[in-house]
């Protein structure tokens, strides 16, 4: 798992990025003082107006109130109108800048990283916490600050009418308080259990749709229909649970909503017959509390949204304490050799995977590594190629340890081509310039035309600017993408992982001359699982149990009669000796 | 309240989309009727406040404390009264929302399995995921508007009534002035939905390409490319932003008209009233009254509004639900079905046979070929001619088919959930599959065995893994005849090695047919079906017999030619 940051951390950074606008925010913030300021003058101008009139008052009068009533009105709505596009200015910007520096982290995450995290947990928050996220910076945090704000002026603006008249309000500060507290400790895990119920049920069928031969094959209807079943009932259920919270919550502030204005209604009247305050005052106070509901209301009911926004706020802010090794200058060379020395591994600690592994690549040469699964062949080949570094011993290249590398200078070295192919969104020509941004059209169709793609490229509409999607690339065409990439890389060495062994054995073939032509003039090591690959190489190291067994070339394997032998003898089928040699 | 999801969701009317939502509606009756009664009750305690209100400053003026404290009482009463059958209402909401989304959830997904096979042919994943998330919202949000609008007329013209009883034309005034304030804000939301929708999109875009980053990350980290992918998520982040300020700058001027023009309104009301006041046809208190129902009378009217746009999407919604359910799979029972016996299974087309109770390999030059016997012999192709002991397999009822021919290819998804249950039912068989399948290192290696919950697809375990899970999981259904294409094609050679040698033992009695090119295989079948690049069966018998006798199947299962 990736870090999460603490509430503090959260904080310290929004503090950050809304300073770096320092002119924005004070903007925003006279902005939409004067806008809450101005509103708060037209009840007291209400007040006034019924004060007059129940004095008796004339035409004249009550026109100019009109007037200045309507001049505050158009005034308010300005201010409010600007205040919002300020702060929605000033939000944008601090979203926009908020996602662009996390993913930029994640683009320096180590690959060690990346390979142990997984890619799920990175794939939610740059997804799920990045969108719930938005909502949040744009509008829940704005829509609470301003809220909280409108409250304090509004209670202000009756405290200038009159401090007696505040008294009464207090009567609903308890209900109000109470309720809030005890629905805001349980609201945000139970919105977020329901809206998980809901990612079930749409996980659910989206499984059933995409597995559909698979559910008429194996005659799984009923059980998906149960299972669908089981996800309506979880929805169900997360959704009762918060609007059995709701039950609680929305009567009680409902009440605590009306309460002042009412009681502000009967005190004040008591107030006008002692001669405390005059029927304007006690008018205005109760026009201000229920003015004060709508701000009231906003800050309550965005208020979950941000505790749930602050907590995908802190996976993404989490990310940025991810340690990023420092590009130093690369070292000097001696020659491009790649050595394993006493090379010992463990995922977990005390577990070897690999028990002391020797090995030297010739430069140039074919190395197949054979051996069962879970024998540490993948493993081995993440070390050779620089992606975790070995607990004990070391692999050099040249003489350096590949640990030592920068990860911009390992490339230049060693590269890992795994059975993962990921064709990024965007043209032809935007996946292969990835591992060469200065490459020339010529560069880009020699390399397509060394891995026997250039014929479907260029069939394709716009040829390398062809965006690419609908309809999708086959695996084996995102496969040659992937190693055309590889051939503008140009390390010396490739590390193949089984890389071709997803690929329908229909195109599989065909797959097989691109990457001869990737492979070409270059150092391999190929984790095989297919011996033809084996017996094509110029040696073969047998791995068994973290260790390397046999080493030697087919020829001298199969004659020695080991492990190798008998495999390759038993896959055959027969006694006879291959027919085929190199 | 019923517990939801009911078991049964019934026989949808799916003629039309709006047959479709009046069937939803009928169905949810029995909540809706109480729910649009709580909306009345809600609705005009809330239109009766500004009449206490009034009564309230009144009796101030007045100097009256009783009527004072009446109103006071009133105004409390209301109150409460509101926040009961506020909560209420909205229990009897949020009811029938999930229930309307529920059936049509359930409605969806009942017939999605029905279609089986022909589904991923006809519709697209994405269809029926959304019918799981927008549409469960659209079509639910339309009930929950239905109830709510009830409400909302009753409320409109209570207050109208009590607005034109006080003062005819100050109640004309805002009898007609607050539709033509709700129309004039209407007329805003437009644009603004446009600009929401297009920053919507880019929003949408932007996300893709984060999680397209995050995908490719292992890539990127390994061939380089960060910065031109920095750039270009900059850029469209920036657009993001851009989308983002046009559509506030919209969506303030809807917030500022929404101060604005009531507040003009009420201005112009209370300017009114206040004159009314003055020249004594109304009291102070039923200026405050006039001034507090122009501001309610925006509530109920924006319910209209939302009425009539809520129903429209819950239309579109609707009529993409029966569009689904309107698809037909391929393959339909015959009316007089056949009897299933066991036997010799043939395909006309190819010369293939497949003798009762043995093991059986097709290799095939281009392995398509392979496949697509074994789709016709699965009955997975709708115009399959296969025989099974002569009988036609179109001439049998599809479930029978399926019972007894299980085909197993490498297209085939492992399901979330428990890995035991995803297995099988039996737990002794699904032991013996696993171990048949090489597969119960794999299992050992997990942290709770059986017990561990697997991800959608299976998606943690490596694609070799994954092909032996499958296997197991074919292995334990134990069916009459298996049809397995290409099931080591993702597997080590060692591994390979020990599923050729236990197939044979675990299926010892049953029909096996394998599509492979794999010599480990191909040995340990009783007869091998060799079919060249003309798609036929151009020779069978023993791999060891057919690697002396005919030089093409040595050429394809040795691969020289690629050597």
């Amino acid at each position: 798992m990736l870090p999460i940051a603490s509430g503090a951390e959260v904080r310290a950074y929004l503090r950050r990025l809304i300073r770096a606008h320092p002119r924005m925010l004070a903007l925003v913030v006279v902005l939409h003082v004067s806008a809450a300021v101005a509103g708060l003058v037209t009840p007291r101008l209400l007040g006034d107006l019924v004060e007059k009139t129940s004095a008796g008052t004339t035409t004249a009068t009550v026109d100019r109130v009109a007037l200045t009533i309507t001049g505050v009105i158009v005034v308010v709505s300005v201010l409010v109108r600007y205040a919002r596009l300020a702060s929605a200015r000033l939000g944008e910007q601090v979203l926009a800048t908020l996602r662009e520096e996390f993913v930029d982290r994640v683009l320096a995450v180590p690959p060690s990283t990346v390979e142990r995290a997984g890619t799920g947990d990175l794939l939610t928050r740059a997804s799920r916490d990045v969108e719930g996220t938005s909502s949040t910076v744009r509008f829940a945090l704005p829509e609470v600050i301003v809220g909280v704000l409108q409250v304090l002026l509004t209670l202000g603006a009756v405290a200038l009418l009159s401090p007696l008249l505040l008294l009464p309000a207090l009567i609903a500060v308890p209900v109000l308080w109470s309720s809030s507290v005890w629905y805001f400790r349980r609201a945000p895990a139970g919105y977020l259990a329901s809206s998980a119920a809901f990612a079930q049920l749409t996980d659910g069928l989206a499984e059933t749709v995409e597995g559909a031969r698979t559910v008429d094959v194996l005659r799984l209807r009923r059980r998906r229909v149960r299972r669908t079943q089981a996800h309506l009932r979880g929805v169900y259920g997360t959704n009762m649970y918060t609007l059995k919270l709701r039950t609680v919550f929305f009567p009680l502030t409902e009440f605590g909503y009306v309460l002042p204005g009412v009681v502000t209604l009967v005190a004040g009247g008591w107030y006008v017959m002692e001669g405390w305050a005059t029927v304007g005052q006690v008018t205005a106070a109760v026009l201000y509390f229920v003015a004060l509901i709508d701000p009231l209301d906003r800050v309550l009911s965005w208020f979950d949204q941000l505790q749930v926004g602050l907590a995908s706020l802190a996976r993404i802010v989490g990310v940025q304490s991810v340690p990023v090794p420092a590009a130093d200058a690369p070292p000097a060379f001696t020659d491009e050799r790649i050595v394993a020395r006493g090379v010992r591994f463990s995922y977990v600690d005390g577990r070897d995977v690999l028990h002391g592994v020797d090995l030297e690549i010739r430069p140039g040469e074919r190395l197949a590594v054979v051996g069962p699964s879970g024998a540490g062949k993948s493993t081995l080949g993440r070390l050779l190629a620089g992606i975790y570094t070995p607990g004990d011993g070391a692999v050099t290249v040249g003489g350096v340890p590949l640990a030592d590398l920068p990860l911009a200078s390992l490339r230049q070295h060693v590269a890992l081509v795994t059975q993962e192919h990921h064709v990024f969104l965007g043209t032809v020509r935007d996946n292969l310039v990835l591992a060469r941004p200065s490459a020339s059209v010529a560069e880009l169709r020699r390399a397509l035309a060394t891995v026997d793609a250039l014929d479907w490229v260029d069939a394709l509409p716009d040829g390398l600017d062809t965006v690419l999607g609908e309809p999708p690339l086959s695996p084996a065409q995102a496969q040659q993408l992937a190693l055309a990439r590889l051939v503008l890389a140009d390390p010396h060495t490739l590390v193949l992982d089984e890389a071709t062994s997803l690929i329908d054995p229909r195109a599989a073939r065909h797959l097989e001359r691109s990457l001869a032509g990737a492979l070409e003039g270059r150092t391999v090591i190929a984790i095989a699982h297919r011996l033809f690959s084996a017996h094509d190489a110029d040696r073969v190291a047998v791995v068994e149990d973290g260790r390397i067994t046999e080493l030697g070339s087919h020829d001298e394997l199969v004659a020695a009669g080991g492990a190798y032998a008998a495999l390759w003898r038993s896959w055959h089928g027969t006694d006879r000796q291959p027919t085929a040699s190199p | 309240m019923k517990r939801l999801p009911l078991d049964d969701p019934g026989e949808p009317d799916s003629r039309t989309a709006g047959r479709y939502l009046l069937w939803v509606l009928r169905s949810q009756l029995p909540t809706i009727l109480p729910g649009i009664a709580l909306g009345i009750v809600w609705m005009v305690s809330q239109a009766l406040v500004p009449a206490a209100l009034g009564a309230g400053v009144d009796a101030l003026t007045a100097h009256d404390r009783t009527a004072l404290l009446g109103a006071g009482g009133a105004l409390l009463g209301l109150g409460i009264i509101t926040a009961i059958s506020g909560i209420m209402r909205h229990r009897f909401a949020v009811t029938n929302f999930l229930g309307a989304g529920f059936r049509t959830v359930q409605v969806t997904a009942r017939h999605a399995t029905h279609l089986g096979a022909t589904l991923p042919k006809k519709v697209a994943a994405g269809e029926v995921v959304s019918i799981g998330t927008t549409d469960f919202d659209h079509v639910g949000y339309s009930m929950d508007v239905s109830a709510r609008t009830g409400g909302a007329v009753v409320a409109i013209i209570v207050v109208a009534v009590l607005l034109l009883d006080v003062s005819v034309p100050l109640g004309l005034v805002v009898v007609i002035g607050v539709p033509l304030l709700v129309g004039v804000v209407g007329l805003l939301i437009k644009p603004l939905h446009q600009r929401r929708r297009a920053q919507r999109e880019l929003a949408g875009a932007l996300t893709g390409r984060a999680a397209d980053i995050v995908s490719g990350l292992r890539i990127l980290r390994g061939v380089g490319g960060e910065d031109v992918v920095s750039a270009r998520y900059r850029t469209e982040s920036q657009q993001v932003r851009a989308a983002g300020v046009r559509v506030a700058k919209v969506e303030t001027l809807l917030e500022g008209a929404q101060v604005l023009l009531p507040g003009l309104f009420v201005a112009l009301v209370t300017w009114l009233g206040a004159r009314f006041a003055v020249a004594g046809k109304i009291t102070p208190g039923e200026l405050v009254a006039f001034y507090a129902y122009a501001a309610f009378l925006v509530g109920p009217l924006r319910t209209l509004t939302e009425f009539a746009e809520k129903l429209t999407r819950g239309l579109v919604a609707a009529g993409r639900v029966i569009t689904l359910l309107g698809v037909e799979p391929e393959l339909r029972d015959p009316a007089d079905p056949a009897a299933a016996t066991a036997g010799d299974l043939a395909d006309p087309g190819s010369g293939f046979v497949a003798g009762s109770g043995r093991f059986t390999a097709i290799a095939a030059t281009r392995p398509e070929d392979a496949a697509a016997i074994a789709d016709r012999i699965g009955l997975l192709d709708p115009a399959s001619e296969a025989l099974l002991l002569g009988v036609p397999l179109r001439t049998l009822k599809i479930d029978d088919v399926r019972s007894h021919i299980v085909v197993a290819d490498n297209d085939d998804r492992l399901f979330r959930g428990r890995l035991g249950d995803e297995l099988g039912a039996r737990p002794a068989a699904v032991l013996a599959a696993l171990d048949a399948a090489a597969a119960l290192d794999i299992v050992a290696a997990l942290p709770d065995g059986l017990d561990t919950e697997i991800a959608e697809r299976g998606r943690d375990f490596s694609g070799g893994q994954q092909q032996r899970l499958r296997l197991a999981r074919v292995l334990a259904l134990d069916p009459p005849v298996l049809v397995l294409v290409e099931p080591t094609s993702a597997v080590d050679t060692h591994t390979e090695a020990l599923i050729a040698r236990n197939l044979p033992t675990v299926r010892t009695g049953r029909t096996t047919v394998v599509c492979t090119t794999s010599p480990l295989l191909l040995d340990r079948a009783d007869t091998v079906a060799f079919v060249d690049v003309t798609g036929r069966v151009a020779a069978s018998g023993t791999h060891r017999s057919l690697l002396d006798s005919c030089p093409a199947y040595a050429a394809t299962v040795t691969r020289e030619d690629d050597a």
